[in-house]
């Protein structure tokens, strides 16, 4: 069995929408930072990121309902039984990560733990070439494009790491740097089971439903182990209800960025996907600035270290979008998503009309099941944002609503980019 | 695909080639090795 090449007027388009998924992912997963800075301190680690992902949970049922209908998702699960058991571990994955930063940022700040985590990309790059095809016969000015970009970007993120208004309290600087370090290994290799997933042929829209599983059923567990089990959560969730609005709306924004770097995981692949929704930090940097006022008096050179860190941040994500796969490392794609077929029992057909972006056998239109997801969805929305305080922060209202305009407007373009290319596939 | 009829093993069959696919391996022993560091840091 020998796939055909996809012609190479599809291949531009795929790579096109992928590298905008990219972006697009930044923009929103940066943007989920902000409504958690309304929080005010004294809320448990622990309680803040249960509650997030209660939000994505809530998000990652509804989204799907809403833009394909369920039914998409058993289609799925049919064909490729095998990646509901990724996708759980890849949730599992997620939740343990993320509850590491959130150590590593009580040890030695964000201003150090940032850049340490975000080596996720490199070690994601290396896992694409490794296991799944990913930059080989890719030529040595695309080699050079993905590596050197990522290189510099994560220079970049260094510089805007040791700006950030978030300093280091004073804990224990070696468990601090093993569990950001930590952190980013265990999301770079994430990124394997992603792209096991999309080089068979998953929707993104199916995968991450399954994958919230796991990142909820672990993140409740974990909470269950620091917060004095089920009695002890719920007595620490009880005291902050006011603010429970704001986790699981940065739950929900983070949502749509994740969903983003999903498509982009699949049509770019991880090594060049995940650097590009890394520009996340430059975004999360332009709410903390002008929303939130967080730099507000500082000299010059603060200022300098800030234009200087997002344009060298820019620059890498640049080169890394010019690097796009050619027809002959596609080639090489196509030969690990045959692996994978062979290997799971996957039928060819499905497998190669997938990667190419086509749902040919893909039901269309929502059943009533979709409405009632979405509908108790927005009502669990509602119901906390009737429970919420108002932020005691001082707010730059005109900025939040051009960085919103601004959020939109990728989601807009992005969204129908990816509709028209690959109706969502 | 096997021919086997419709049995719990049939039905589990999909189970197989993940136990033996060594890519799965690999974050399974990285997501041991993440609670093992998380029990540590806490």
């Amino acid at each position: 069995m020998d796939a055909a090449p996809v012609p190479a007027a599809r291949l531009r388009q795929l790579q096109a929408v992928g590298v905008l998924s990219g972006f697009a992912a930044g923009a929103w997963l940066g943007a989920a930072e902000a409504p958690t800075k309304v929080v005010t301190l004294g809320i448990s680690p622990i309680a803040i990121s249960l509650v997030m992902v209660l939000g994505v949970f809530v998000a990652r049922w509804s989204l799907p309902a809403l833009i394909r209908g369920t039914a998409n998702v058993g289609t799925d699960v049919r064909r490729t039984p095998h990646l509901v058991v990724w996708a759980l571990m890849a949730g599992c994955i997620w939740a343990v990560a993320n509850t590491l930063t959130v150590f590593a940022i009580r040890d030695i700040g964000l201003s150090i733990a940032f850049p340490l985590w975000n080596t996720n990309s490199l070690l994601g790059i290396v896992w694409g070439a490794l296991l799944f095809n990913e930059l080989r016969g890719a030529g040595r000015v695309r080699w050079l494009g993905v590596i050197g970009g990522a290189t510099v970007m994560f220079v970049g993120a260094v510089i805007l790491a040791l700006v950030s208004p978030t300093q280091a309290p004073g804990g224990s600087s070696a468990r601090g740097i093993a569990a950001a370090l930590g952190a980013g290994v265990l999301w770079g290799t994430m990124y394997i089971p992603y792209r096991k997933a999309y080089l068979t042929g998953m929707n993104p829209l199916s995968f991450i439903t399954f994958f919230t599983i796991g990142e909820l059923g672990m993140m409740v567990s974990l909470a269950f182990v620091y917060l004095g089990g089920p009695t002890g959560t719920w007595t620490e969730l009880a005291q902050v209800r006011g603010v429970l609005f704001w986790l699981l709306l940065g739950g929900f924004v983070w949502v749509v960025g994740d969903l983003f770097q999903q498509y982009a995981a699949k049509y770019v692949g991880i090594g060049r996907g995940i650097p590009l929704s890394n520009t996340n930090q430059l975004w999360g940097l332009l709410w903390g600035i002008f929303v939130f006022g967080e730099l507000a008096g500082s000299g010059r050179a603060v200022y300098g270290q800030v234009i200087g860190g997002s344009i060298i941040m820019a620059l890498g994500a640049g080169a890394i979008a010019l690097s796009t796969a050619a027809r002959a490392e596609h080639r090489r794609w196509q030969e690990a998503a045959q692996r994978e077929a062979e290997r799971y029992g996957v039928e060819p057909e499905y497998v190669r009309a997938r990667l190419s972006g086509y749902e040919t056998d893909a039901p269309r239109g929502r059943t009533v099941w979709d409405w009632l997801i979405v509908g108790v969805a927005t009502a669990v929305f509602i119901g906390f944002a009737a429970n919420a305080r108002a932020p005691e922060l001082q707010i730059h209202y005109g900025w939040a609503l051009g960085l919103t305009v601004v959020m939109l407007g990728l989601l807009g373009g992005c969204g129908v980019a990816l509709w028209r290319t690959t109706r969502l596939g | 695909m096997t021919d086997l009829q419709d049995t719990p093993r049939r039905r589990l069959h999909w189970l197989r080639p993940i136990v033996g696919d060594i890519q799965f391996w690999i974050p399974i022993a990285v997501l041991v090795g993440g609670l093992l560091l998380l029990t540590w840091v806490a």
